[in-house]
């Protein structure tokens, strides 16, 4: 099966390609990748031609951090709403966190879901094993042969690793491994019982607030552990103006330190939540306009590396309490996208640079397959329609997970094609 | 007075729910207060009972308390019943709360049962505003976690100006668990809408984030803090609020923080004293200056709080029939 997409802008940061052109998928491989119109030999060769004039195609976007509930509380995200939620969003690659239950901190439940993901037509599964036993924070979990089982990585979910030492193990024990370290920044000491950030709007709310310290000093500690341990270290989730200038600092030291975000960071602040809003209740929580102004300068500027989803499936149940008893965390799949294209109809990223921190970027931190449309690898790529308005409803998620920060907004653009190993696995 | 008093009209919000200080226009403040002040003039004795209007005959509130409160349920329960409504008491510790029943749910059901004021308490910001938005009825916030007591800044406000005739460029000091306490909030923006000079005393540990930004003085040392003060308001030591790390001991407390005698010696000659209750004495304040009859509002302070609530009470229903 030879399929030739024409017409189409191509953008590929790995070969720093932005132009006008065509691109053959042949059966699961990017076959040839050409700018302009491609010949009547071409045109003939291929036994589909797609016309995508006005159409992005760039490649499929990998998520390197979102959370499912399958195994444990499928009732919130199974596997499958789980996919085809991602695909919607127009990922071809996601890697999940270890918050399950069980918690993925053995390499059996690795292959358990790697084999039920590969038994359904969707993007690749990754996933993170768990840093620590059932995320304990304390007993290094079996990294060597979850890692063997496919494991891209290692992650404690939303429990940050509070001990130093098991902390500096771990790390060391990664880097003998050559797997990177994704870590959620947060002393639970200080943020013990919080709510939301911490400041006036908290102090008005009359909620507990967390300081941006409860993540900068955490941060800062493993920074000072990646220097001693040599360990591929990843912050996940800033979300503060102090930790950009920590991980801007180690980045120039040469340490080996990449950063993500997600969309909740840089596109709204800590009023978000002025009227009690629980949807948008998250963990880290939402910041000051300073710090969204300068996680926005860290996507510019290449400090931060990755825009992740940060999916965390919620329900009502939930959400729909007061919102100190309401649970943190929300849908992130279906929006990942399309808040990140916000970012470039701004003028605050380039196209390039919106497929680097989406796509090109944790793919290569991860050192799994996809990011790039380089001719001869295999055919995971996205169609976007940047020009398509819509409103964010959440009813309309594939996810079980429908609750938003930034349900009712209207947006523009979207997926509407994603293609994995050749194959359509969601067309709009 | 009996006849100025008399001519005051009952009030109309332009909120539906009573969620807040924070917000409400001047005006409605000081209309609601006029009000309260023709309320007092019943309880006191200075104008007939008869003359109170019978506004919520046929009404039914609901008081929905999932923080325990003596005081706050039973003064809206007498001021319903004064102005002639019928009261519901729920008591959450009985109750399908207790089952595991979320608030939305205990609003629904409530909500079936078409009750025109609910009067709820509870130890959750932002608990009425979400009751607010699932039923029919005007919610009353008695009270939210950290958050707002409205109505307890209203009858402070009656307390004092009934005390001293004003409000505007009285020096007001509002001393001690500023981080945990809803009345400090909503008396900040109630006396500092109506132009009192206020003041927040409070060890370090017990101030709130960026207090600074609320554009008033704030003094982490009481008698600096209360020094020339017309009124020194002094608040509950909200231990059951606490995390555990703020103070050393309630020994301390009472040493550097606690109102006694002395201390009060710094505040003007007249300084009046106040407290929301329930007090802890030898804590927040000493017994010889918070049962001194002279000095003391918090006995005055109980039985304003009637007179606000009614007024409270009798603004939204008055405004629900509009």
């Amino acid at each position: 099966m030879r399929r030739l997409f024409h017409k189409a802008r191509l953008i590929c940061p790995a070969q720093a390609l932005d132009s006008k052109g065509w691109l053959v998928i042949d059966d699961d491989l990017i076959a040839e990748t050409g700018s302009g119109t491609p010949t009547d030999a071409l045109l003939a060769s291929a036994d589909e031609v797609i016309d995508c004039t006005g159409l992005i195609l760039g490649p499929g976007l990998v998520d390197m951090r979102a959370e499912t509930r399958d195994p444990g509380a499928e009732h919130l995200e199974t596997l499958d709403t789980l996919l085809a939620a991602a695909a919607a969003g127009g990922i071809t690659s996601l890697a999940i966190q270890p918050q399950t239950d069980p918690v993925i901190d053995n390499a059996a439940l690795i292959d358990s879901l790697q084999l039920r993901a590969s038994r359904r037509q969707g993007p690749h599964l990754y996933c993170h094993g768990a840093m620590s036993r059932n995320l304990d924070g304390t007993q290094m979990a079996e990294l060597g042969m979850m890692a063997a089982s496919g494991a891209v990585g290692f992650s404690n979910g939303h429990s940050s690793i509070q001990d130093t030492q098991t902390m500096r193990r771990i790390l060391t024990y990664a880097a003998m491994l050559d797997k990177p370290v994704m870590h959620h920044c947060e002393d639970i000491s200080l943020s013990d019982g919080s709510d939301m950030n911490e400041g006036a709007t908290s102090t008005r709310l009359g909620l507990i607030g967390s300081p941006i310290e409860a993540e900068t000093i955490i941060l800062e500690r493993d920074l000072q552990l990646v220097r001693l341990t040599g360990a591929r270290y990843h912050a996940a989730h800033l979300t503060t103006a102090t930790s950009v200038e920590a991980v801007r600092r180690a980045k120039n030291e040469g340490l080996p330190v990449t950063a993500d975000t997600s969309a909740p960071y840089f596109q709204l602040n800590e009023l978000a939540v002025s009227t009690y809003s629980s949807a948008a209740k998250l963990n880290p929580p939402l910041r000051t306009e300073d710090d969204r102004q300068a996680i926005m300068a860290a996507l510019a500027d290449g400090t931060i590396d990755v825009i992740a989803s940060d999916h965390v499936p919620v329900n009502p149940d939930m959400k729909h309490l007061p919102f100190s008893l309401a649970s943190c965390g929300a849908s992130g799949l279906e929006v990942m996208l399309v808040m990140t294209l916000r970012l470039v109809l701004n003028d605050v990223i380039s196209w390039q640079r919106a497929f680097e921190l989406l796509s090109l970027a944790p793919a290569t931190i991860l050192d799994i397959p996809g990011g790039s449309l380089v001719v001869g690898t295999e055919a995971d790529i996205v169609l976007i329609d940047p020009r398509t308005s819509w409103i964010v409803t959440g009813r309309d998620f594939n996810s079980l997970s429908r609750i938003t920060p930034f349900e009712g907004q209207p947006v523009e653009g979207r997926a509407v094609r994603t293609i994995v190993g050749g194959a359509d696995i969601f067309i709009r | 007075m009996g006849t100025t008093t008399k001519t005051v009209p009952p009030v109309t919000l332009t909120q539906r729910h009573l969620l807040g200080i924070e917000g409400m226009p001047v005006t409605e403040i000081e209309a609601l207060l006029a009000r309260s002040h023709f309320f007092a003039s019943v309880i006191d004795g200075s104008i007939p009972d008869s003359d109170i209007p019978q506004s919520l005959a046929g009404k039914t509130v609901v008081n929905l308390f999932f923080e325990n409160s003596t005081r706050t349920r039973v003064s809206f329960e007498v001021a319903a019943k004064k102005l002639g409504g019928s009261v519901l008491n729920i008591a959450v510790s009985g109750s399908s709360v207790k089952k595991g029943e979320t608030l939305i749910d205990t609003a629904t059901t409530l909500n079936a049962m078409h009750p025109d004021i609910l009067v709820i308490r509870h130890h959750a910001a932002g608990a009425p505003l979400l009751l607010s938005r699932h039923v029919d009825a005007a919610v009353i916030n008695a009270g939210d976690g950290r958050h707002e007591h409205p109505t307890q800044a209203l009858l402070d406000a009656l307390t004092i100006s009934r005390k001293f005739g004003r409000i505007a460029g009285l020096k007001i000091a509002i001393c001690g668990d500023i981080a945990n306490s809803r009345v400090a909030r909503s008396n900040l923006y109630l006396l500092g809408t109506l132009g009192a000079e206020l003041r927040l005393v409070s060890p370090a540990t017990l101030l709130p984030a960026d207090i600074d930004q609320f554009g008033v003085p704030v003094f982490t040392d009481l008698e600096s803090g209360i020094a020339d003060c017309d009124i020194v308001m002094m608040l509950r030591l909200q231990t059951e609020r606490m995390q555990g790390r703020e103070i050393p001991s309630q020994h301390e407390y009472f040493n550097m923080f606690g109102l006694d005698e002395a201390k009060l010696m710094r505040a003007a000659p007249q300084a009046l004293i106040m407290h929301p209750g329930p007090m802890n004495r030898g804590v927040e304040i000493d017994s010889v200056i918070a049962d001194d009859i002279d000095r003391s509002l918090i006995t005055t302070q109980v039985e304003m709080g009637v007179a606000a609530r009614m007024a409270c009470l009798e603004a939204l229903i008055v405004g629900a029939s509009i």
